[in-house]
């Protein structure tokens, strides 16, 4: 754990999340109090993407499909109400997951923990539940635009911690 | 002629931003989902740039860069990788390879225009482009009213098209000493947030150079549109005959 704990990655995933949604959406986030609800209940999207190497670990986008069906329109330069199919709606939740797990790899890799990423994965529904593998260290970043929540879970182990 | 790019991307999303990025220059995009797509298309067209992902399925971007650097055929074709890592390590490899350019996601495409000016010559769409080609297909000239028709269905791809063309029409029917639009709705089956805004955009456009209008809509939607606070006055003519004599 302790290899991972060298950089901040409050400050660092912060900073990439708030990159991403302004570079690609325009779309301004802030930091949001993760026990102040909102983001991983009713009807959601999630996408993730896999980091395999000297660090193992998923990072983790979540966000209401209402709001995920804005930011799709947002990023294809189209209204809400002309997304019609989920195809959509994951490709580019999913591509959100990729850039910033993209970020976060690359700041790994800075640190001599070299390891590769995974195409991104989506699932989505009411009722799911996401747990940590054994021993890996989970951290939860919320943010917020307007009354949206977006969560962001990132849960890593680095080899050589003896978990 | 038109400069041929290859997007080469898993994710439809970027593909989209590519295309949009290249869409006032004249270009003609081709677009691949993986490596191996990526490769045939590269040697079907032989395109003047190549912008490629790194992670895909099925083949990612660095097997197909080593590929497209082994054929003779190919391997001077200009390419620019798009990556969601800036690591030192990825940058690295890149740079090995024989990257002309790199593009870290998130980007916007003003962005990759300017990393692509270095490598190919943009030239901007000639004037008349695509806005004479959806002038055609959405007005038409019927005795002394010039009829705007919109489709089934307006997206704001539709919007655009339209808007395009729209003063460069409404300025030739001023000159033409003509004064009256009618915007045909009938085929019009719902009604979106696109919609609304063209129809806005439309009347305003019309009271800008002096030109009277008149819309004509099936009863289903002139109701509908009688629901939004942006439309609810607009009077609705249920045939182009009834438009004309409203005049």
């Amino acid at each position: 754990m302790i290899t991972i704990n060298r950089f901040d990655v409050k400050t660092f995933l912060t900073k990439a999340v708030k990159d991403v949604f302004d570079t690609m959406l325009s779309m301004g986030v802030e930091p949001h109090d993760p026990d102040g609800g909102g983001g991983t209940d009713g009807y959601r999207i999630m996408a993730s993407v896999g980091v395999v190497g000297e660090v193992t670990g998923v990072i983790a986008i979540q966000m209401g499909y209402g709001f995920a069906k804005e930011v799709t329109a947002s990023m294809l330069g189209m209204e809400p109400d002309e997304i019609e199919s989920t195809e959509e709606v994951s490709d580019v939740i999913g591509e959100l997951a990729n850039m910033i797990g993209g970020s976060l790899k690359s700041r790994l890799c800075d640190f001599n923990l070299s390891c590769q990423l995974s195409i991104p994965s989506i699932t989505h529904g009411s009722n799911f539940k996401v747990t940590s593998m054994k021993g890996a260290q989970h951290e939860r970043f919320c943010f917020h635009h307007a009354l949206n929540i977006i969560c962001v879970d990132i849960y890593m182990k680095a080899k050589g911690d003896g978990i | 002629m038109a400069l041929k790019v290859l997007t080469v991307d898993d994710s439809k999303t970027i593909r989209m931003i590519v295309k949009k990025a290249f869409q006032p220059f004249d270009c003609q995009i081709f677009e691949a989902e993986n490596g191996v797509e990526g490769l045939s298309a590269a040697s079907r067209e032989k395109p003047d740039l190549i912008v490629l992902d790194i992670t895909m399925p099925i083949m990612n971007g660095v097997e197909m860069l080593e590929r497209l650097k082994g054929d003779g055929f190919l391997k001077n074709i200009p390419v620019i990788m798009l990556t969601a890592e800036s690591g030192k390590d990825n940058v690295m490899r890149i740079v090995k390879m024989g990257i002309k350019d790199y593009v870290v996601k998130p980007f916007k495409g003003e962005q990759l225009i300017e990393r692509a000016t270095k490598l190919v010559t943009l030239a901007p769409k000639k004037a008349g482009d695509g806005s004479e080609e959806a002038s055609k297909k959405y007005f038409t000239v019927d005795e002394e009213f010039q009829v705007l028709v919109l489709p089934e269905k307006i997206t704001r791809q539709v919007a655009v098209e339209v808007e395009n063309c729209l003063e460069a029409n409404f300025e030739q029917l001023v000159r033409s000493g003509m004064n009256k639009v009618i915007v045909d709705m009938r085929q019009v089956k719902e009604i979106s947030v696109s919609l609304i805004k063209l129809m806005m955009l439309i009347i305003k456009s019309c009271q800008k150079v002096n030109l009277r209008n008149r819309i004509v809509g099936t009863p289903t939607l002139c109701n509908e549109l009688k629901e939004f606070k942006e439309t609810s006055d607009i009077p609705v003519d249920a045939s182009l005959e009834e438009a004309k004599a409203g005049f």
